[in-house]
């Protein structure tokens, strides 16, 4: 009897619960958009004008995965997992990260030395300062080896390195022993005129599948889905927008009116939509929709 | 990308009975090949008389295309990447190298944005000067409006010595360029060129200036081709510094915009290529300019200091 109302009593409050889920499944993406439950095999799409720190966000979210939970007794609150970041705008910048990366160890560390240890503890910390920088290093080179990188010159780069990632990321996980869970792109308009240009110049009298936006565009998210069937991760993907001029001046001034957004950052919900041109095709509209879900909107003034 | 037969001499298994069978779904090329789906493909293959041949044509041609994108590299093997190569090289103007926190990155496209007689031309003969003597490398100057001037280098070096200024001078490459065509022309060999020498006098620092007049005539109008034209411009310069390690130096001119207020000739779908933007202005009367950063990868945008053009 005492065992089955234990049972319905059950074993934890909803506040509880949230308290234990918050601590225990890190955030991988930052406050606000933590709120977002991610998962495996969910596409997002964060969309902005050019610069509205969408990389930035990228890379934060990549630290986040990349750092491990708990490293010799220090916690990190990361993932701890492999990711790979399809840089298409061909502008990523490896030093932002590893500077990025460094700070939020020694972050971490810090935290740690100022609560847990005694004040002369932290001066013969200080006085002896070797060990504490190799340790750092490692971990930086640990994190940094689970960061994978490849870039695209054109569609078809793209296109290949979508129909072949399965075989490499096979390798690469059989060496590190752990599995991906991040795929990141950006951006993934960078192509578009390119291939738009290329719809207008085919010449139409043939079987043969062409080179146009649409048909590229559907490749993608077929690779896409496909890859996903054999390697689940959570995909995140920037588009950069432009607001045309017409808009951005009354987008400005309704934004500001807004009383409770101090950040300079707004987050739309996708229910709310912004007047931009969309530019991608509805293929792959229907991909991230069908997958869940929401685009973020960045705007910054 | 190739067409199939071409492959046929050193990839036997994709032979004339693998064409044909391809050919029949209507695929000539690798790019037809990259547009289907493999699986589709394979299920196709299995009808035919003799699959196991058709099915290893098309392991094939996926190891074929495994080895035609870019590598997969960790974090790890960036870095060091970047630490040996990916140097900044000084300008010579101690405002834009102070911002910049040393110079022009290698392997970045840098972009100089300001109005007519803001001294874009100026920084890009002294960042040519500058880096042909202290690197003592070529440095590869397209020119786009008949602004190249010798005097003006040779007075930022101010040698003393004649032999110095001619090595020098030797060092800086300058080509006439007056449309975009030839501006692809001249990249697309200087690709090759730098594939195939190894180790010979290397290329630090190219310059385009200005880009602007090159890609604006062929903007506008209904179609794309220019937009197509100036995103594979941007993509062929990314790629040449980031393979060759070579910085990249553009100008890109202010057209009036909306209300007046001046800004960048090349817009919306230029601003996604550069790595670091600069903002050029120029005080009347005076030789001192103004730099701020409109967009760069790791520093605060906003940052601004100044320098005063010599001579």
């Amino acid at each position: 009897m005492e065992v089955r109302r234990r049972w319905i009593d059950g074993d934890e409050s909803a506040g509880e619960m949230l308290a234990r889920l918050s601590t225990e499944r890190p955030f991988l993406l930052l406050p606000p958009l933590h709120r977002l439950p991610l998962r495996v095999g969910n596409v997002v799409e964060l969309v902005g004008p050019s610069p509205s720190a969408k990389t930035l966000i990228l890379i934060q979210a990549a630290i986040s995965c990349i750092l491990p939970k708990e490293w010799n007794g220090v916690h990190y609150g990361g993932l701890g997992r492999l990711m790979v970041f399809i840089d298409l705008d061909c502008r990523f910048d490896i030093l932002c990260l590893s500077k990025m990366l460094k700070h939020r160890i020694l972050e971490a560390n810090g935290l740690h030395v100022e609560t847990t240890m005694e004040p002369d503890d932290a001066d013969k910390q200080g006085c002896d300062k070797s060990p504490y920088v190799d340790y750092v290093e490692e971990l930086h080179a640990l994190c940094m080896r689970r960061f994978l990188y490849l870039r695209c010159y054109d569609s078809f780069e793209f296109l290949a390195t979508l129909k072949t990632l399965h075989y490499q990321l096979k390798q690469v996980e059989a060496v590190q022993q752990s599995s991906v869970y991040l795929l990141m792109i950006d951006s993934i308009g960078a192509f578009h005129w390119v291939e738009r240009s290329s719809t207008f110049s085919q010449s139409r009298n043939t079987n043969r599948t062409s080179l146009s936006l649409q048909c590229v565009s559907e490749t993608v998210v077929q690779d896409m889905k496909k890859l996903l069937l054999v390697h689940p991760m959570l995909v995140i993907a920037t588009k950069a927008i432009s607001l045309g001029d017409r808009y951005s001046a009354k987008e400005v001034q309704r934004k500001k009116s807004f009383p409770d957004s101090p950040d300079s950052r707004n987050i739309t919900s996708s229910t709310h939509k912004l007047p931009y041109r969309e530019y991608m095709p509805s293929v792959w509209q229907v991909m991230f929709h069908e997958k869940f879900f929401c685009c973020i909107y960045f705007l910054r003034y | 990308m190739a067409p199939l037969k071409s492959l046929e001499q050193n990839h036997p298994d994709i032979d004339s009975h693998f064409q044909s069978f391809c050919a029949s779904h209507g695929i000539f090329s690798v790019e037809d090949f990259l547009l289907n789906d493999d699986y589709v493909l394979a299920a196709l293959a299995e009808q035919e008389p003799n699959p196991e041949r058709l099915k290893q044509g098309i392991t094939e041609l996926l190891s074929i295309i495994d080895s035609q994108h870019q590598p997969l590299l960790n974090g790890m093997e960036l870095l060091e990447d970047a630490l040996r190569n990916k140097r900044v090289l000084a300008t010579g103007c101690n405002g834009i190298d102070l911002l910049l926190e040393g110079g022009l990155s290698v392997g970045q496209l840098t972009e100089l944005v300001g109005p007519s007689s803001s001294g874009k031309t100026q920084v890009c003969l002294q960042a040519a000067s500058s880096v042909a003597k202290e690197q003592m490398g070529s440095v590869i100057y397209l020119d786009t409006c008949n602004s190249f001037s010798p005097q003006r280098i040779a007075r930022f070096l101010d040698l003393a010595r004649d032999h110095l200024l001619q090595t020098v001078m030797n060092n800086i490459l300058c080509h006439s360029v007056f449309d975009i065509f030839t501006m692809f022309d001249i990249l697309h060999q200087l690709e090759l060129k730098l594939r195939s020498q190894r180790g010979a006098q290397k290329v630090h620092l190219l310059i385009v200036d200005s880009i602007s007049s090159l890609i604006t005539p062929i903007l506008g109008g209904s179609g794309s081709q220019g937009h197509a034209l100036m995103t594979s411009a941007g993509f062929l310069l990314k790629k040449l510094a980031d393979e060759h390690n070579l910085a990249i130096l553009v100008t890109n001119h202010t057209v009036g915009g909306e209300g007046g207020i001046p800004k960048p000739a090349l817009g919306e779908t230029w601003k996604s290529i550069p790595h670091v933007r600069l903002l050029l202005s120029r005080d009347r009367g005076n030789n001192t300019c103004s730099v701020s950063i409109m967009k760069h990868s790791s520093l605060a945008s906003g940052k601004a200091a100044s320098f005063v053009i010599c001579g």
